[in-house]
């Protein structure tokens, strides 16, 4: 099948500089211009912006603690349920099934679900492959468990602590690694309260610090191609941009990744001790070329909270709104906390609005500084189009300052900033260099040999209503969407790395399970064939 | 070996196939009654989905009792392997049913090695009704009982609460100091309780006791399934459609309602006019009663009393590989088949039967 846009203002910024010219699909894949093929489908888009679809490099969107919020909360998904259309499982709640389908409406065709708890890898793995359209990935999680902790207590050797890794990663169906207020779940479990970066757990002795750097060395040793994806300590405090600055300051010419820094955006100034410090944070990532980071954007409304970092979840109890919570206590990396929580117009959200604001508008690189609000932390990614617009608009924003508390506002820089990200700037930020800090070669731009992974929406001034119905979504040469409606289903693949297993460490752990657990390392492992979908997995290489 | 039956007559299972569609296709407010896999769970909410069917799982009753307990309240949780790695002081809670007891004397036979690391110690915490812990597996676990003379177990929670408060109370417990003293030496006492043996009001003041040991302490709860598969088939569903088993569709919206899709409650009242029966446990059969046509989708080699169509599947992990929730690790674990057969999946039958349908359907298995 060869398919030919023709006539979209296209915005590639790996390959170019925005122009007008036509788009070609060959069988899945783009190509460059055909000499003398006509097309056996031809969409004119002129009128049309044309970029790569998008990626979400961090939007919790499956797994054993995104389904247990389901469970907390049925009536918040019948609060989200759209009007019927005429495709049936367009019409699921907060189900799989409608995540996938209102990702692929917004011109989204790769996400990545960043906390996968190693030994509920196969629940979160069902929870991908039953997401339609688009493809998955998912970031296993270090650093709490018993094994990592024994092994850096007992000065183990880092080719161990690499072996282990790969062992998770590759058993897992991992694309990366992410350490979540490392340490702190570990130490939770001993009635700690409060963990810094340079607190220890007890038992282990062992910094949070001494962690992170040796996941983060590991990780880079492997050639796993995302940096170890950080959820650092003290979120969401007041005084949390020292720790968030720490732990910037600690990558010493090694890349690192640091999730949500909106959550670490906060001082202690004003008479509620709670302020903005985004622009210092934001000094200290355009200073640090290793960091990149992704926002966490808050918007208003109801949410619930998700996430593995146990003691943050506890300690966030009293805030949540309805007052039900789930707090889970897992094996090693798993477990967390699900804290529903409503963001209000009053001084508190309004910095916490601001914050994410600031963030993104003063990082100054495109390439270092991604599109997420955590989903559904700081809101659900259906909020996306409207942060869009707070982006590309200081008009909106400015419109949207008026209805929050000014004395808060006060504590921002957020109104002295003009400045608004033109398409160029958001096709980067979305995906171009998501792509890169995945290592996805084959998307994230619209050159030739990449996949036919391609968003068109259609130019207006409504910047909200233009990214959130997609003119036409492909994926994979599939037409997907047209006109903000999905058109046709088809399953994706969850995306993963294969580090070949070490076969010493793989004997050790069996027997590590069994001492411990009682249980063969069987119970832990499955095959491929338990997903029961065509070739569900695509690998990813390592970096040589 | 027939494997398909319409009414009492061996068929081929296309003819069975073909009839069932009819069936479907047909049906006005077809319902579904579900014990099988999570794939077995996801076809059959896939097609449920389409038809616009209610679905349940056949401990339906059970199952709500201790989904109330989440979507009612929330409450804090930790894994069987945590309660074996670090708990020293375990307390049951009414009764765990017998599949658990293996589990329970695995711990029984270990030693915590995080943690405080202290020998493990056991309490039973009962009510008048609770049956007591007689079995051969928990005998030897020596679980000093707490509890009050003619005290439920709802009302044995409520004191036990209020006396690790230090509130005064009317009744008075068994072995309550005993009791008291064990949890100041625990670091990570975890109390063990199924859905089966306690009402949601006891469940949720159990909840609030462990809220209250961890404003200076730590403690948690282990949920034991009153049964595995209808477990599985919970969380399946709350991916499938984001809600929990009970699930209906209006205009093809999925519904939550646990009184108004009751499968069992919808054929009593005639509410439904097609009862499918989707059922790999061993020796299991659909309710009699009611008007209502049924498709019994049944382990079995003999056509299923009463029934329209009959057709036999296998078990996960007996006939053929699947996925199935396990208590003993607290997550989805892949199932080996033991003795591969020539019974096929429930998630093959439903795939047929979907692609039978008349008209396009998006079909999501």
């Amino acid at each position: 099948m060869l398919i030919r846009l023709s006539g979209g203002e296209v915005i590639d910024p790996v390959n170019g500089k925005t122009s007008q010219r036509d788009v070609w699909i060959r069988d899945g894949v783009l190509i460059d211009i055909p000499e003398g093929e006509t097309a056996d489908q031809t969409h004119n888009v002129s009128g049309c912006i044309v970029m790569a679809g998008a990626i979400d490099i961090h939007s919790h969107i499956g797994g054993g603690n995104v389904n247990t919020a389901r469970l907390l909360l049925p009536e918040y998904h019948a609060a989200h349920q759209p009007r019927p259309t005429n495709t049936p499982l367009s019409n699921a709640g907060w189900s799989t099934f409608r995540t996938g389908c209102l990702y692929a409406q917004m011109g989204f065709t790769t996400v990545v679900e960043p906390a996968m708890a190693p030994y509920t890898a196969l629940h979160t793995h069902l929870e991908l492959a039953d997401i339609p359209i688009i493809d998955k990935a998912t970031l296993a999680i270090l650093g709490n468990d018993d094994f990592t902790l024994s092994l850096l207590r007992d000065g183990k050797s880092s080719a161990m602590i690499d072996d282990y890794v790969a062992w998770v990663v590759g058993s897992t169906r991992a694309l990366g690694v992410k350490v979540i207020n490392a340490g702190a779940a570990a130490a939770f479990k001993e009635n700690v309260r409060s963990f810094s970066l340079d607190d220890v757990v007890p038992e282990y002795g062992v910094s949070s610090r001494k962690i992170v750097k040796s996941m983060q060395a590991s990780v880079t040793r492997l050639g796993i191609p995302h940096p170890l994806h950080v959820h650092a300590n003290n979120l969401g405090i007041a005084g949390s941009a020292n720790t968030a600055a720490a732990t910037i300051a600690a990558t010493e010419g090694v890349p690192l990744h640091l999730a949500h820094l909106q959550f670490y955006g906060y001082g202690t100034e004003g008479k509620r001790k709670f302020s903005s410090e985004a622009a210092r944070l934001a000094e200290a990532v355009n200073s640090n070329p290793d960091v990149t980071i992704d926002i966490g954007q808050v918007m208003f409304g109801q949410t619930v909270t998700i996430s593995s970092d146990v003691m943050r979840q506890f300690a966030a109890l009293g805030n949540a709104s309805p007052k039900k919570t789930v707090i889970f206590d897992g094996d090693g990396n798993g477990g967390g906390g699900i804290v529903p929580y409503r963001y209000k117009q009053d001084y508190y959200g309004s910095i916490q609005w601001a914050v994410g604001l600031e963030l993104f508008l003063l990082v100054t690189d495109p390439w270092r500084v991604f599109f997420t609000t955590d989903h559904p932390n700081g809101a659900p990614f259906t909020a996306y189009p409207e942060l869009f617009e707070l982006l590309m608009s200081s008009a909106a924003r400015d419109a949207k300052c008026t209805e929050l508390n000014a004395s808060a506002l006060e504590l921002t820089t957020l109104a002295s900033i003009r400045r608004e990200y033109n398409l160029e700037e958001i096709a980067i930020m979305t995906r171009a260099a998501p792509a890169k800090l995945l290592g996805l070669k084959d998307r994230g731009h619209l050159g030739a040999g990449a996949i036919a992974d391609v968003a068109v929406y259609r130019k207006g001034k409504d910047i909200a209503k233009m990214f959130r119905e997609a003119a036409l979504v492909f994926k994979n040469g599939d037409l997907v969407v047209k006109n903000g409606k999905v058109m046709h289903y088809r399953w994706g693949k969850t995306l993963r790395l294969n580090p070949p297993p070490d076969k010493a460490m793989a004997k050790r752990m069996n027997a590590y399970h069994e001492e411990r657990y009682g249980l063969s390392l069987d119970w832990f492992t499955f095959p491929d064939s338990a997903i029961q979908r065509d070739e569900p997995f695509a690998e990813v290489s390592c970096n040589s | 070996m027939s494997v398909a039956w319409i009414g009492s007559q061996p068929v081929s299972l296309t003819d069975a196939i073909q009839n069932a569609v009819k069936l479907l296709a047909s049906s006005r407010c077809p319902v579904f009654s579900l014990d099988t896999d999570v794939h077995g769970t996801r076809s059959a909410i896939a097609l449920a989905t389409i038809l616009g069917g209610a679905y349940d799982h056949t401990m339906g009753r059970l199952l709500a009792n201790e989904i109330a307990l989440i979507t009612d309240h929330g409450g804090m949780f930790t894994t069987p392997g945590e309660v074996r790695r670090r708990s020293s002081l375990i307390v049951l809670v009414g009764e765990v049913p017998v599949f658990h007891h293996e589990l329970l004397q695995t711990w029984a036979n270990s030693k915590p090695d995080l943690g405080d690391k202290h020998s493990r110690h056991w309490f039973h915490v009962a009510g008048a009704e609770t049956n007591s812990l007689d079995s051969k597996l928990l005998r030897p676990m020596k679980a000093v009982p707490v509890g009050g003379e003619n005290l439920s177990l709802n009302a044995t929670l409520a004191v036990l609460r209020a006396q690790l408060q230090n509130r005064q109370t009317v009744s008075t417990l068994s072995n309550i100091d005993r009791f008291k003293s064990a949890l100041t030496a625990a670091q990570f006492p975890v109390f063990v309780f199924s859905g089966g043996s306690v009402e949601t009001a006891g469940l949720v003041m159990l909840q609030d006791l462990i809220a209250d040991l961890n404003k200076k302490g730590r403690a948690s709860s282990l949920f034991l399934p009153a049964d595995d598969d209808a477990w599985g088939s919970a969380l399946t569903s709350l991916w499938m459609t984001g809600f929990p088993p009970r699930t209906g569709f209006i205009n093809s919206l999925p519904s939550y309602d646990p009184v108004r899709w009751d499968v069992q409650r919808m054929l009593r009242e005639k509410e439904a006019d097609l009862h499918v029966w989707v059922s790999t446990r061993e020796g299991e059969t659909s309710p009699k009663g009611g008007k209502a046509r049924l498709i019994s989708l049944s382990r079995t080699d003999a056509p299923t009393a009463g029934a329209m169509i009959t057709i036999a599947v296998g078990k996960a992990g007996i006939d053929h590989d699947g996925v199935a929730y396990s208590s003993r690790i607290g997550t989805f674990g892949f199932v080996q088949a033991m003795a591969p057969s020539h019974l096929p999946s429930v998630s093959n039958i439903i795939r047929q039967l979907a692609d039978a349908l008349p008209g396009k359907k998006e079909f999501a298995c």
